[in-house]
């Protein structure tokens, strides 16, 4: 408006380019006037539904069973605890790995918005507003010049450490209440979580497995990859539920020495034990492929170093076939945290089984559409955050620079 | 690029009189080919030798069993006194004595050149991480390109990739250097880079085998020179003698065709 000189000739541009890529003839002007009348019809359905006839109530009188299932409101503070740990860590990591793009975070956190809108009721908004103070403590504390300068590489290796001991932390500190009553959200990220990080070390192991050149090894590793991937994760969940009982004494396990009691029993625990199997066998396949394209000169490099085969493993062959296939290996990761809506059939109430269950409720019949929107925005979330997460993880390692 | 070179002849360097690589008809097998048909053949101590003949006819093969990147089917090698066989316990210390260079250069792209060099001593000869540094830093500075010590193996052009191969070899400070084709790979202009590396260290006594056609670092520092021919030795001698007096019609016809 305001410099003519410019905005007409874009203008007649982008008219011209309409009419000789979407009115050139009959047909395409059909076409055109056709899709553009769907599109909108659609669009103005949605827009409708959302922002008029939809009553979002069923959401926010539920909130609390979306996010935590029948996990008991006195006992939250567990979850709290973790949410806590994770946000510190994670505030600790991205000021120490000072390569992680804002634009990353700030997709994530725009994203989330929706979510937070609806969970925002009373001590819950407080409480997440204190989890972005602890963020930015944590993001404040590793940007110190101590964290950030001499003692980075220190700093960077204990905070991986830290990481890696939260997960079982985490574990111990929800499993105050028995996972029986965990449910919605924290259900379904427990178990892509536990998931992901138990499955993906089988999983490398699998393809080591697969191309050992001991043949009881190898034969044993393709029997396994081939039996799984030849069958459904439904059933393979109710192999777990039926069968792991049978394996492992349900009353009392030795672990290590320790006796631990009822483990086999506990229905997370085998729903987890079924996923995990699942993931690996395909993860292993994705592995496999990353190992078969780095060169046998790089294997050859490392013997003729006098390097063990286990340096040559860890060192040279690994880092190099995990990056080849960081891509692969993230649409499994994200294929696992939609696959753990499944476990729905072993009588579990995943962010799915809310959503099924709160269609149930006698007050809000009828209301399925707004509840599947909801989970389903969350489901997108979720995943779009891994998804440009390993974006930004390939470009960090420089994949493709060879 | 050979013409002048004759002038300068070291050829006085000093090999020694021990043996330090003895093979006696060694055989391998592909499946059903056999790529080495009997070598037996003797390296002193500080002697260079250079080993030539058509793709195909085993050079590099040979060179490879030296440290049992091939496993031989027959015959014996000896290397610094330790037979290679398949009781040998630690194949890794043997290996770690004998440096080797690749046609490929096979560098660890994902590693920073310093780190292709320090891997090795860290883990192999457990140097203290500020030692192998320091001689990371000495090697390539010997190799003539000290600056590219933080960069990425892509990031190098073929002959200097090649020269941190070389450095990287070095640092474990090796008995013996075999090097497979190191400039096959290389554009033109940066073959040379390369062979003045070689020569240097030649000169320094290093004991070598060297797959190579190029004629003027044979002549220039070769004390022994091999033609190979379809898993075996045809002829074997001074560059001199090849030079201007090859016995063998195969030798000749080679040499003819690459000269």
């Amino acid at each position: 408006m305001t410099v003519a000189g410019f905005q007409i000739p874009e203008r007649r541009a982008a008219w011209r380019w309409a009419r000789e890529n979407l009115f050139d003839g009959p047909w395409n002007t059909a076409l055109t006037i056709g899709m553009v009348a769907f599109i909108g019809a659609a669009l103005y359905g949605i827009g409708t539904f959302v922002f008029v006839s939809a009553e979002w109530e069923v959401i926010t009188a539920n909130r609390q069973l979306f996010f935590i299932g029948s996990y008991p409101r006195d006992e939250a503070w567990r979850i709290w605890t973790v949410i806590y740990l994770l946000a510190g860590l994670g505030g600790l990591s991205w000021a120490l790995w000072s390569r992680i793009s804002p634009w990353l975070a700030g997709t994530i956190a725009i994203a989330m918005i929706p979510i937070f809108v609806f969970l925002a009721d009373g001590d819950v908004a407080f409480l997440t507003l204190g989890s972005l103070a602890v963020f930015g403590g944590g993001y404040s504390l590793g940007k110190t010049p101590a964290l950030s300068g001499r003692f980075n590489k220190t700093a960077r290796t204990v905070v991986v450490f830290l990481w890696l001991a939260s997960l079982p932390f985490s574990w111990v500190v929800l499993e105050g209440v028995p996972t029986r009553l965990w449910g919605g959200l924290l259900l379904t990220m427990m178990l892509t979580v536990f998931g992901i990080t138990i499955a993906f070390p089988f999983g490398v192991l699998l393809a080591l497995g697969r191309a050992s050149t001991f043949p009881v090894i190898r034969i044993f590793c393709v029997g396994f990859i081939e039996l799984i991937r030849g069958v459904p994760l439904v059933t393979i969940l109710f192999m777990a539920f039926f069968l792991l009982p049978l394996m492992i004494e349900p009353e009392r396990t030795i672990l290590f020495g320790i006796p631990v009691t009822g483990v086999g029993m506990d229905t997370v625990v085998r729903a987890l034990a079924g996923i995990v199997i699942f993931a690996a066998a395909y993860l292993a396949e994705i592995v496999r492929g990353g190992l078969q394209a780095v060169p046998r000169g790089q294997k050859e490099a490392g013997q003729a170093l006098g390097l063990s085969t286990f340096h040559i493993l860890g060192f040279i062959v690994l880092p190099q076939a995990l990056r080849a296939v960081i891509p692969a290996l993230v649409g499994q990761f994200i294929s696992l945290f939609k696959d753990t809506s499944l476990v729905l059939v072993l009588g579990l109430t995943d962010l799915l089984g809310v959503a099924r269950q709160v269609g149930a409720q006698p007050e809000f019949f009828g209301r399925q559409a707004e509840t599947l929107l909801f989970i389903a925005l969350i489901y997108w979330v979720i995943a779009f955050s891994m998804s440009r997460a390993s974006q930004q993880l390939e470009k960090n390692l420089g994949v493709g620079e060879r | 690029m050979t013409e002048d070179q004759t002038a300068e002849g070291d050829g006085e360097k000093r090999v020694g009189t021990r043996d330090i690589i003895e093979a006696t008809g060694v055989e391998k097998w592909f499946g059903d080919f056999q790529a080495l048909r009997g070598i037996t053949m003797t390296v002193k101590e500080r002697e260079v030798v250079v080993i030539m003949g058509p793709s195909g006819s085993g050079k590099s093969t040979f060179i490879r069993t030296i440290n049992r990147l091939e496993e031989h089917d027959k015959g014996t090698i000896i290397v610094d006194g330790v037979e290679l066989n398949n009781d040998l316990k630690n194949l890794e210390k043997i290996r770690s004595e004998v440096g080797m260079v690749f046609q490929q250069f096979n560098l660890f792209p994902h590693l920073t050149v310093e780190r292709n060099i320090t891997l090795a001593l860290s883990h192999v000869r457990h140097l203290k991480k500020s030692d192998a540094k320091d001689m990371a830093r000495r090697l390539l500075e010997r190799v003539g390109i000290p600056e590219q010590v933080d960069k990425y193996p892509a990031q190098l052009s073929g002959g200097q990739q090649q020269r941190v191969a070389i450095a990287r070899a070095l640092a474990m400070q090796p008995k013996i250097m075999l090097f497979d084709e190191p400039t096959s790979a290389l554009d033109p202009e940066m073959i040379h880079e390369v062979l003045d590396v070689m020569k240097e260290l030649a000169e320094t006594g290093m004991t070598m085998i060297v797959v190579t056609h190029e004629m003027g670092f044979a002549r220039e520092a070769a004390d022994r020179f091999m033609f190979f021919d379809e898993g075996l030795i045809v002829e074997e001698g001074t560059p001199e003698h090849f030079f201007t007096n090859p016995q063998e019609e195969r030798t000749k016809l080679f040499l003819s065709q690459i000269l």
